[in-house]
Formats: structure tokens, sequence, C-alpha cells
């Protein structure tokens, strides 16, 4: 792990208010850390917080709790003029591509308005600047021409990728962005990121809910349940290396081309429980096999169990 | 005799020259899987939807012929589609709570889709899909079968459509993506269940997804569509260790593995 930490998230905490006098906790706690140029993957199911937390990265929404620090500075009390010279070094591409654009907007007015807002080109350079982008991400030029929806999900997503670049910004958080392609399309859409990332340093927080994706091309996993996470590791130990009982049951439940097809897959029993009403102790005890009568008093911290490996079980020893 | 069979088809929609669906061709037997892989556009929804005659806004098979049980199911009427879909033949959509009322209680639409078929009470119909809830691992199924679908989880509302599917116990079950809007771990529990049922019920299904690993893991035989045309076609194993077409080779290299490339 390179010792260049970008982004901070310290205590994050989100609480949105519910019916009933109830209070929904989306997020608990949550201590991240982005390094230049790596990739932080965070996975998990769906309610589990994962997009949530990237909106306060990108300052879309206000922790209840805690502070995200950029470069050393806490961006979640900016306002006004500084919070929107913030905004250009963290974008975001989202996950469906066809509702990320107005669909009355030709491309090269959609991929150049983020300099246009910052009042950073001329409207006689927008031209060959939309060129340039789409050039950068593999569309071809006359492409500025075009409207979204005269376009493929791919090519719409790649479009997405432009905007997201326009402003050379340091930080790309990206909120399933592949989950609505097909499988040929997400491949090459990951190459293009991770050639980008090399040829410009960009650091990116890269949601998703498939846990063999994320590890294949993240630096960093995180894996969130209700809330929670409950394991950190490298991208490349998760194969080998993942320890909590959930990553083992993500693991378990993937169908992959290669697996043994006699072989009966794994996947644990019931649901997650409800963001409403989390239990006490473990959140994920109603569901795990090794689960103890501490697991449902105490709620387990976050402790390091490795090198860069982080867990939050009782059952894992700590280093 | 084949369960059903569907010879050499062509599919258009309205008045267009090209083909959505061409030559496509398949013979199943009772007790069997087939699983229908491709990417969007592939045609691989139209294929199944044409077997219940269910092709949206002007689709027509307009070459072939599609035999179930030794009959052609391209000309019937109107009460011969009634009688056989939702007994012999039923379906399960991506997202059941989507195909449902949304304004309605999930136990009154069971019983009246029992009662469409089966002449009993209201009584006994809400008894029998309560218990076909309880075999489909739903605990709780009264309390279900007096909820709206909104408050029933994805999974849920999946296994409530596979309940109401497999009550007529079908010879052949069509399932469209029936995984596709599910969480990882549940959607692995959906999964078991499928193998489960035709282990017990001896149900034939067909499942499309584009979820390859899923496919093939459910499946007897595989078929591998682009282009509304059949690119590969077989055993399962076959398909998967040594495919003819450079397409499902390309296919099966960009579904991330845990064991395949790493991009960092």
């Amino acid at each position: 792990m390179s010792d260049k930490m970008i982004l901070t998230a310290e205590h994050i905490t989100k609480k949105f208010p519910a019916s009933g006098k109830r209070v929904l906790t989306a997020c608990d706690d949550i201590n991240l850390t982005l390094c230049q140029g790596e990739t932080l993957g965070i996975v998990g199911e769906s309610g589990c917080g994962k997009s949530t937390f990237v909106k306060m990265i990108v300052n879309i929404l206000k922790p209840t709790e805690g502070k995200i620090l950029y470069r050393g500075q806490d961006i979640t009390k900016l306002k006004g003029e500084k919070l929107r010279r913030l905004r250009p070094k963290i974008q975001m591409v989202f996950q469906d591509p066809s509702a990320a654009f107005h669909p009355k907007m030709k491309v090269m007015d959609i991929v150049t308005e983020p300099l246009m807002n910052f009042r950073l080109i001329k409207q006689s350079e927008k031209e060959e600047k939309a060129k340039e982008l789409l050039r950068m991400v593999e569309l071809p030029e006359d492409y500025i021409y075009r409207f979204p929806h005269s376009m493929s999900g791919g090519q719409r997503q790649r479009v997405g990728i432009a905007r997201a670049l326009a402003l050379e910004p340091e930080i790309i958080v990206c909120d399933e962005a592949t989950s609505a392609l097909d499988v040929s399309v997400q491949d090459r859409i990951i190459e293009l990121l991770v050639k980008l990332q090399k040829e410009k340093g960009i650091s990116f927080i890269f949601i998703c809910h498939d846990v063999a994706l994320v590890q294949s091309l993240a630096h960093q996993v995180a894996v969130m349940y209700l809330g929670n996470v409950v394991e950190i590791l490298p991208g490349k130990d998760v194969r080998t290396n993942a320890r909590h009982p959930y990553t083992k049951a993500l693991l378990g439940a993937i169908f992959s081309a290669r697996m043994d097809f006699t072989k009966e897959i794994k996947s644990i029993e019931s649901e997650a429980p409800s963001p409403l009403n989390v239990p006490a102790g473990c959140p994920f005890q109603n569901r795990c096999s090794q689960c103890m009568e501490i697991c449902k008093v105490k709620k387990p911290e976050l402790r390091k169990i490795g090198e860069g490996h982080q867990a939050a079980c009782h059952k894992l020893k700590s280093l | 005799m084949d369960l059903l069979c569907m010879k050499d088809i062509t599919i258009t929609y309205g008045k267009s020259e090209t083909a959505s669906v061409e030559h496509f061709s398949l013979a199943m037997q009772p007790g069997e899987i087939v699983s229908i892989v491709g990417e969007s556009g592939s045609g691989k929804t139209t294929v199944i939807r044409s077997i219940l005659g269910l092709l949206p806004g002007g689709g027509k098979v307009k070459e072939g012929d599609i035999l179930f049980q030794g009959n052609s199911l391209l000309n019937l009427k109107k009460d011969q589609w009634k009688a056989l879909r939702g007994t012999d033949i039923s379906m399960i959509f991506q997202d059941s709570g989507a195909m449902i009322n949304p304004i309605r209680k999930i136990g009154d639409q069971f019983a009246e889709y029992i009662r469409t078929h089966e002449k009993m009470s209201k009584k006994q119909a809400w008894e029998r899909g309560a218990e076909m809830l309880t075999r489909m691992h739903l605990p709780n199924s009264d309390n279900i079968m007096k909820s709206y679908p909104f408050q029933l989880s994805g999974g849920m509302r999946q296994r409530v459509g596979i309940a109401m599917a497999m009550t007529f116990q079908p010879k052949l079950l069509l399932a469209d993506e029936p995984t596709s809007a599910l969480d990882v771990t549940i959607q692995a529990q959906i999964v078991r269940q499928f193998m489960e049922l035709r282990k017990l019920y001896h149900t034939s299904m067909i499942i499309v997804t584009h979820n390859i690993g899923v496919a093939a893991y459910m499946a007897d035989q595989l078929i591998v569509m682009q282009h509304g045309k059949i690119v590969d076609a077989g055993k399962r194993d076959d398909v998967m260790k040594h495919p003819k077409s450079d397409y499902t080779k390309n296919l099966l290299a960009c579904v991330p593995d845990m064991e395949g490339k790493r991009y960092v």
C-alpha cells in the first residue's frame, strides 16, 4: 500500500429519519482510506449503505457524524464557493448511463458542461475539447453530435466517464458503473478505467455487488454489511485470505464459468434484517453459521488481523 | 417423444424485414433443464416468450413450428391457451413483484389464479396458496398472503412467483432472468431451489439469463445466442469446455472470476 493517502473517512455515520420516529442507520462508524492512484473497491448487497457512503464522499449528503478528510481538509463542513472549488476534484460515474444525461443534450454539450460551468473553456473551444475527451475514452470523434439515445449502453457509459474526466479530477467515484452492462462490454470499460488510472494517476472508489469483479481491479477491498464495514483487505488477497464469514459467504455464492458444476452451490440461509431493525451485537449474527453467545450481545470492532487486513468478527484473533 | 420441440423457428416483429430470431431449434426431454445465454438484444427472451404465445408488439413466428408434447402451439385458440398457460406451462419473470398487481394483496391474487384453473372455494384456494408458499421455504406464509407486493423483499417476491408458477406442477417452467435482480447470496438460494424443484417434481425448465455461471450451473443443455442466432449449443460440458464459436470463447473469457484475469 502506498503511503500517499488522498482521502480518509473517519467515523462516518449517517442516519436517516424514518416513519414512526424510527431511525435508519445507513452507515455506522465507517473508517476507510483511499490512496493516490489506487482503487478502493466497496462490495456489499443492496441496502448495505455503500451508495450512501459514496454520496457523502462526493458531498451530495452530509454525514450525521464523522469527518471526510481530502488532503487533510475536512470536506464535510465546506459551503458555498469553497465547496464549489472542491467539486472538480471528486467526480462521479453513475450506474444507469441512460438516466445520467439530459436526453436532449448532445454528447458535445454533455462532456463539456462541467468545463463551461467552471468557465475553463470558451464556447469556441468546446468542439475541440469534446473531441479530445472522446478520444480519451476511445469513442469516435464524430459522436460529439449524437444524442445519448442513439448510442449503446457501453458507449453511453464511456460518455459518462468522459464527463467525469473533463475536470481532471483526482478521485472518481464509480457507483455500480458497469452493473447495467453486458459482460464483454463491462470488460472493455474496466480495461479503460485501469488504463486511465495508470496514465493519469487517478484514484478510484469502485462500488460493485460482484465480489469477483471488485477483487480483480481494486487494490483495497472493503466489504460492507448492513451499514458496517466488516472486512478490509488487499484485492489480490480476497481469493485466498478472506476471513470474515460474510465475505466467505459472498465468495461461496459466485457462479463462475470455470467452477465445478457438479459441486453443490453454497449459500447462506435467510436474508439480511431490515436496516430499520438492526439487532444488537454483530449485524451478521442471524445468518452466520458460527454465531456464538457474545455475537448476540457485543458488536465486533474492526481490528487488524494481518498486514493490511482488518476484520470485524469475534471469532478472529487480532494481531 | 420430446416434451418441447422448436423446429427451425424464425420470429419477426411488426413489418420489419430483419428477423429477431432466426432458425432457432431446440428439443428437450421431460426433466431436462435448458439454459439460454446471450447478451442484451440477442433474442433470448423472444424465444421463450414465443413458446407461450406472448410475443409483444406484433411479434410473429414466421417460419418453423413449436411442438409441446407433439401438438403445435402456433395456432391455439384463446380458451386452449387459457387451459395451457399457468398449468402445463408456466413462467417466472425477472421481478415477480412487478408482474402482480401492486395494489392487491398477494393472497387475493394467488387465490384468484388458483380458482381460474380449478373449481374451489376462496378459502380452499387461499389455503392451497399458503401451503405452496410454505413449500417454497417462505416462513409465515399467512403473513405473506396478507401482504402487498411492495412489503416483501426481492428474494421473497421471487419465491412467491415461483410458488405461483409451481402450483399446478407444470411440465415445463419458463424462467426469464429469474435471479438477475437479486443479491448474490439470495441468487444462490433461488438457484438451489430451482434444482430442488426439478428433483421433487421432475419439472423441465428453460432458463434465460445473461449470467453464464448460473446458466451453466443449472443446465443439462446450454444454448448461446448472438444477434438472434444460435452460435453454440449442446451438452453443458461440451459447450463450456470446447466452445465452437469465437463469440462463446470471448464471452467466457470476460466473465469476472476469482481465478480469472486481474486488471491491476
